[in-house]
Formats: structure tokens, sequence, C-alpha cells
């Protein structure tokens, strides 16, 4: 056997190794993924309230025709993308400013990481309870209008105005998920060959050109990393809402998922619920293959 | 370098093969040591042939476990034939409880005996979850249970629930801050059934007692089932209830003028900002408001921490029509589809329903008992005067089930959305708009309708 078929032989050879390899990851994910992802398309098809299992009638595109002309379903995409646009850059900016503080070397500076992470390790409706709290709108009861007061400003109704709920619900969540973008930045930041920051100060390059020339593009692997996942994490968006304001008010908080467990479970139109979560499906499959597209084009 | 090879592709085969066994967990004879932990006990009563019957309830007071505990092994001495083991499902103050029954549903793992919340009894009802026992109750014992909790147990002309205890909503007031603010304490404290206080006294009151530190009153029990539960009677005292009386419609009911009168009145307590939109837990009991519709359990938790003179007076009722109208409900006993003996399950709850079981049950759950014999018993000691007394006396004379029909649980949460949105912008804009509130209205009105037709309508 010549020395190049022996190379493919033993490259076919890895080949099955690592199909065999996969085999409990690829089960487990049909499982648990494909086989009810599945499941939930083929009940998109049929009129099927959740506590009548006996009594499923097929009706054909008529929850997604119904979906179509529903106008909940559209406010409540809306507001899933208004969430995500606005969540992504605001917690990976500040999950950047928060490892470039705690990147330093200095005395205590554990203490600080720690604490920018805890939230990260309390339970999102632990933490939600807490920002009720604080965004209480009566300055007697609620300590962000109690400062309000103090300062001389007007109370703000954190929650119970439309216009301003979805943004109180952005501000507690990147305040909750930064830490670990945080965290991940920080291994980044390491990464980055302090060499490099010697070298460009020799040169005269001064703190801002360091950041953008070097911190920056050294981080691009990070970076892409994190706003894909935060992406999707941002576009399930589901315990803020349900636990601090039902989706209300006026519908302003409403998300997808949200509406889907309140479609399904609450209303029990199991079928009509199915639709949704296809659709919703497919909308993050795109996203997240045209983000995987667009970033491989930038290098 | 070929064995190598072998083995590790031979070890992964065996990963593979040893974690897709506990994957499938209900075919594979490795995996679903705890699925069959649960299935067995869901299946129990029917496996062993009706010797073991599942009691499903929400987790409550620690009081109330331990009385099932020494109630359960009262029962299993003396039946050894059928044996009776209760699961405490936690509720999270949400819909968990529900979520479990709807997939023990879809699974037909249902216990045999399963508790449920009052207005859902006819949604359970009328998609067979839950099957009649009237035979197992006489008529002397149907007499002897407050009239509410027979007919929230009751659905298409069959018993289908029963439950021992009950709960009803009333207006507490802080005497203390009441006096500073120069209301008439012992007027209030005089008022009777036939003479409660009306809106506009309410009203009044709170625009008196509203300051920086104290809001006047407070009606926003929680933002879900709370808000039908506690406001339905404000509706009906003003002479529309939510849904028609056989249930079949909620048009020109939820939307009425009557209907959006009443919510109107409610808004502008929250524009004029004599009640929070957003009330803290415990506002009452932490002194931030002067007067709130609270419920029953209230009591207890006042007499407990309260740290200012207190009192109880009747819900109120509307100007117009001064018909005194009280909420009630509580979770009561159904069984189940799934059941295979039927008849002890029905022996069973006979005897869960006595009169000294019920009124040990509601002593040691601290709720009002359902059965009216169970106050002359020393357990209910407590409910001979004072606030206790009062709410009995609602609960035997103005007590009204909320709306039984199958699409309530559509309607409630429709509802308690419609009257959050109400609520939000009366006080983001300290108007009222009652064009705005006819919208929400209507909404709710033809979400119960879509519901209904799609589900019910025969």
């Amino acid at each position: 056997m010549s020395k190049t078929a022996k190379a493919a032989g033993k490259k076919k050879h890895e080949h099955v190794a690592a199909y065999v390899f996969t085999l409990p990851g690829m089960f487990l994910l049909l499982a648990f993924l494909g086989v009810p992802i599945l499941y939930t398309a083929g009940y998109s098809l049929f009129r099927y309230q959740i506590v009548r299992p006996d009594d499923i009638v097929f009706i054909g595109l008529q929850n997604y025709l119904k979906l179509f002309a529903d106008a909940k379903f559209w406010l409540a995409l809306k507001n899933t993308v208004y969430f995500t646009v606005l969540v992504v850059p605001a917690q990976c900016v500040l999950a950047l400013a928060l490892a470039m503080l705690v990147s330093s070397k200095f005395r205590g500076v554990s203490i600080f990481r720690t604490m920018y992470f805890s939230p990260q390790l309390t339970s999102m409706v632990v933490s939600s309870i807490l920002w009720i709290v604080l965004y209480n709108a009566n300055p007697n009861t609620g300590l962000i209008n109690s400062l309000l007061v103090n300062l001389g400003l007007e109370p703000i109704n954190f929650l119970t105005n439309e216009k301003t709920a979805m943004n109180s619900i952005i501000f507690m969540s990147a305040w909750q998920g930064a830490g670990y973008q945080m965290m991940i930045f920080l291994a980044g930041l390491q990464g980055i060959s302090r060499d490099q920051y010697e070298a460009a100060s020799v040169d005269g390059a001064n703190k801002v050109q360091q950041f953008l020339y070097i911190t920056l593009p050294g981080l691009r692997g990070t970076i892409k990393y994190i706003v894909m996942i935060t992406m999707i994490q941002a576009m399930k968006l589901f315990t803020q809402p349900y636990v601090m304001t039902q989706g209300g008010p006026k519908d302003s908080t409403r998300t997808l998922v949200y509406y889907i467990y309140t479609q399904g479970f609450q209303q029990g139109n199991f079928g009509y619920a199915c639709s949704i979560a296809t659709v919703f499906f497919l909308i993050v499959v795109i996203m997240s293959l045209s983000m995987k597209r667009l970033i491989a084009d930038n290098g | 370098m070929k064995m190598k090879k072998l083995v590790s592709v031979s070890l992964a085969t065996t990963m593979a093969l040893s974690l897709a066994a506990c994957g499938g967990s209900s075919g594979g004879p490795a995996g679903g040591s705890s699925d069959q932990v649960s299935a067995g006990s869901a299946e129990g009563g029917s496996a062993e042939g009706g010797s073991t019957l599942t009691i499903w309830q929400p987790t409550d007071k620690a009081s109330i476990e331990a009385w099932w505990v020494e109630k359960l092994a009262e029962w299993n001495a003396e039946h050894p034939e059928l044996q009776v083991k209760r699961e405490a499902i936690d509720r999270s103050d949400s819909y968990a409880y529900e979520n479990k029954v709807t997939t023990a549903v879809t699974s037909n793992d249902l216990p045999d005996i399963l508790f449920v919340d009052g207005p859902t009894v006819s949604y359970y009802a009328a998609n067979g979850i839950i099957v009649p026992i009237t035979e197992y109750f006489s008529e002397e014992d149907m007499a002897d249970f407050t009239p509410s909790t027979i007919a929230q147990g009751t659905y298409d002309g069959q018993l289908y629930a029963i439950g021992a205890t009950e709960s009803s909503v009333a207006l507490y007031y802080n005497k203390d801050y009441l006096r500073e603010c120069g209301v008439d304490v012992e007027d209030i404290e005089q008022r009777t059934l036939d003479n409660p206080l009306t809106w506009s006294e309410l009203a009044e009151i709170a625009e008196k007692c509203t300051t920086d530190s104290y809001v006047g009153t407070h009606v926003i029990m929680d933002h879900g089932e709370g808000l039908p539960y506690a406001l339905e009677p404000l509706f009906v005292s003003n002479g529309k209830d939510f849904v028609s009386e056989d249930g079949t419609t909620a048009e020109s009911y939820v939307n009425s003028q009557e209907c959006v009168d009443t919510a109107k009145w409610l808004a502008d307590l929250i524009a004029n900002k004599y009640a929070n939109v957003d009330p803290i837990t415990d506002e009452f009991l932490n002194g931030a408001c002067a007067t709130m519709l609270g419920g029953s359990w209230d009591i207890a938790i006042l007499e407990e921490s309260a740290t200012f003179d207190w009192g109880v007076t009747y819900y109120p009722v509307s100007d117009s029509t001064k018909k005194a109208v009280s909420p009630c409900g509580d979770w009561s006993a159904a069984v189940s589809k799934n059941c295979t003996n039927v008849a002890g399950a029905g022996e069973f709850l006979q005897w869960l329903m006595s009169t000294e079981n019920v009124a040990t049950y509601a002593a040691a759950i601290a709720k009002p008992a359902a059965r009216l014999s169970a106050y002359d018993h020393e357990a209910m000691a407590d409910y001979k005067e004072g606030p206790r007394a009062l709410i009995v006396e609602q609960l035997q004379n103005t007590a009204s089930p909320r709306p039984r029909t199958p699409s309530y649980s559509v309607f409630s949460s429709r509802f308690a959305e419609a009257l959050t949105n109400i609520f939000s912008d009366a006080a983001s804009t300290q108007t009222v708009d009652p064009s705005y509130i006819q919208s929400e209205l209507d909404a709710v009105a033809s979400a119960f309708q879509e519901d209904y037709d799609m589900y019910y309508a025969q």
C-alpha cells in the first residue's frame, strides 16, 4: 500500500470513528429535540384542546391562517425582536466594560469579578421578584422611585406603563446576563498577548487606540460567539414577562414564547400554540443561519 | 494500532447504547427507574385492582400536611382493602399545579382523586376529566353544605366536586389610621349585611385617607385569578354578571354598560391615586394602605402580625342597587376519569367530607368550613364572633360563585389582562376613558365566545 493510500484509509477510519462518537449526542438530540419538533409541527395542523386528547381534528393550515391574522402574534413578534435588538448590544457592551475593569490586576479584583458574576448565579425568577420590588411604582415602597422622588423627579410607573415596561425588563435582563458574558470576555482578553500592548505603547498609541486596534480585533472570535448566544437566548425571553408583567400592560411585554405558553397551557389551544411554536422555530433557524453567514463573511 | 481503534470504536458504541437506554427510559429496562416510581404512584389504583387510591392536592400550610398524615393513617388502618395515599404538589402561586394536571390528562396519568379550584370544575367536567359523584352524597348531606359550595361543584345538573372549605373577601380597615383621618370608625363597625358600605362611601373614605405615605384602599389582589375572584361581586352588585347564567355567552354581560361602569369606578380609584396600580405584597399589613378588599385568609395573618388596630366589614355594594354580593370558592375534591374504583373513591370522599373531618380540616388549614354543621364543632369555635363570624355570615347569605362555564380559564386570564390594561392606562394618564374600558371588555367577551364556540357549543 502506498503512503497516500494508507493516509486516505486512515482518514476514512477517522470519519467512521467521528460519526460513532457523535452517536450519543445525535441520539439525545433526535429524541429530545428532533422528535418533539416534528410532533409540534404535526400538531399545528390539528384543532387540539389540550385536555381533550381523544378529540383531535385535522384542520389543515387553519391554525396558520388564524396566526397570520392574529394581531397579538405580530405584536409578540415585534416585542421579541425589539427586546433582542436592544438587549444584545446593551448586554455585550456592559459585559465588555466589566471585563476590561476586572481584567487588570489589583488587590481584591476577584471580589469584583464574583460580584459582577453573582446575578448569574441567582435564579431568574428570584431576580425578577427582586426587580418587581425595586421597580414598584409607589415611591413609598419602590426603591428606585423613592430615589427619583428624593432627587426631585417624578416617579415612573416602570412596569405598569406600556411605554416603560419592556425597557425596564431590558435593563434588568442586561444586568442579570452581563456577568456571564463578562467571564467569556475575560478569557478572551487574557488570550491577547501583553507584548502587543507594550509594542503599541512604545509606538505611542494611546489607550483608546490600543482598545480599537488591539483589544477589539483580538476579541473578534469571542464577540461573534457572545452575540450569537445572547441573540438566541434573547429570542426565548419568557421568565421576566411571566413573573414581572404577565405580558402586560397592553401586551407591551408579551413575547412569542410567553404567547405560546398562554395559548397552550392557560387557554388550552394546543394546536394553535404548536403553530406559533413552529413559526417561532423557523424564525430562530433563519436568524441563526443568516447570523452565521454574516459572521463568516466578515472573516 | 488497529487494536486501539477497535477498542475505542467499541467503547463508543457501548456508550451510545447505554445512553440510548437511559434516554428512552420508557422502553429500556436499564433506564427509567425514577420514571417507574412516578408512573407507579399514579397508576397504583388501577394496577392493583382498586386497592390503592391516590390523591393530588396543591401544597398548603404545614399544619394541613400533619392533618392528612393523621387522618390517612386512621382511614388506612380501618380500610386495609382500600389504602389511600396523598401527594402534595407544589403550586408556586401560579398555574404549576394546573399544568401538571393538564399534562397528566394527555398521558392518562391522572390520580384517582384530584383537588380542583372552584371555577375550573366546569372546565374539567365539560372535558370529561372528572366524573359525577352525585350518588355518594345524600340530599341531607348536600343541604348541610353552603349553597355556593354545591353550586360551584355542580355542572350540568350533576355534582362533580365537593370542598371542605370556603373563602371570602371583605373590606379590611386600619382603625387607628382611619380615626386619624377623621373617618367615623364607629359607623363602619355598626354596619350589618343589610346596610354595608356603598361604593361612594368607600371612595370617600379612600379619598380622605390618601396621603403621601398612605393610599386609601387596595383592590388588586394579584394580576391573575385574584382579579375576577375578588372583584366579580362589584360587577354583580351593579347589575350584571360576567357571563350568562347558563355559561354560554359573555356578550352583553362582561361588556355591558353596567360592567363598564363598574370597571370605571375601579379605574377612577387608580387614576385618583386612591389605590395603587402596583401594590406590594401585604400592603395593608405593612401599613401602606388604609383599607383593602382582602381575603378571609388575611384574618389569621393580621391577628398574628398587625401592629395596629384593624377591623373587617362587609363587601361594599353598588350605590344604585345596594345588592350585597360576596366572593367564594375554594379547592374541592373530584374523582378523575382514570379512577378505576369510583365507588371506593366516592366512599372515601363521603368519609373525608364528614362533619368531624370538615371541621378539623378547616381549622388546620385556617379557612372557613363549607359544611354548616361543622361550625358546631369545637374546632370551629373561633368562628362564633368577630371577623370570622362576618365571613361565615357572608358565605351563608351573599356568596356568589364565579361563572360556571367550561371556558372559564380563557375568560379569567383575558379578564385579568383587560383589567390590568385598564388600570395601567388609568395610572399612567390619570384619567379614565370609558370607551377604552368598553373596547377592552369587548375583547374579553369575544375571546370567551371564540373559545366557547370552538370547543363547547354544540
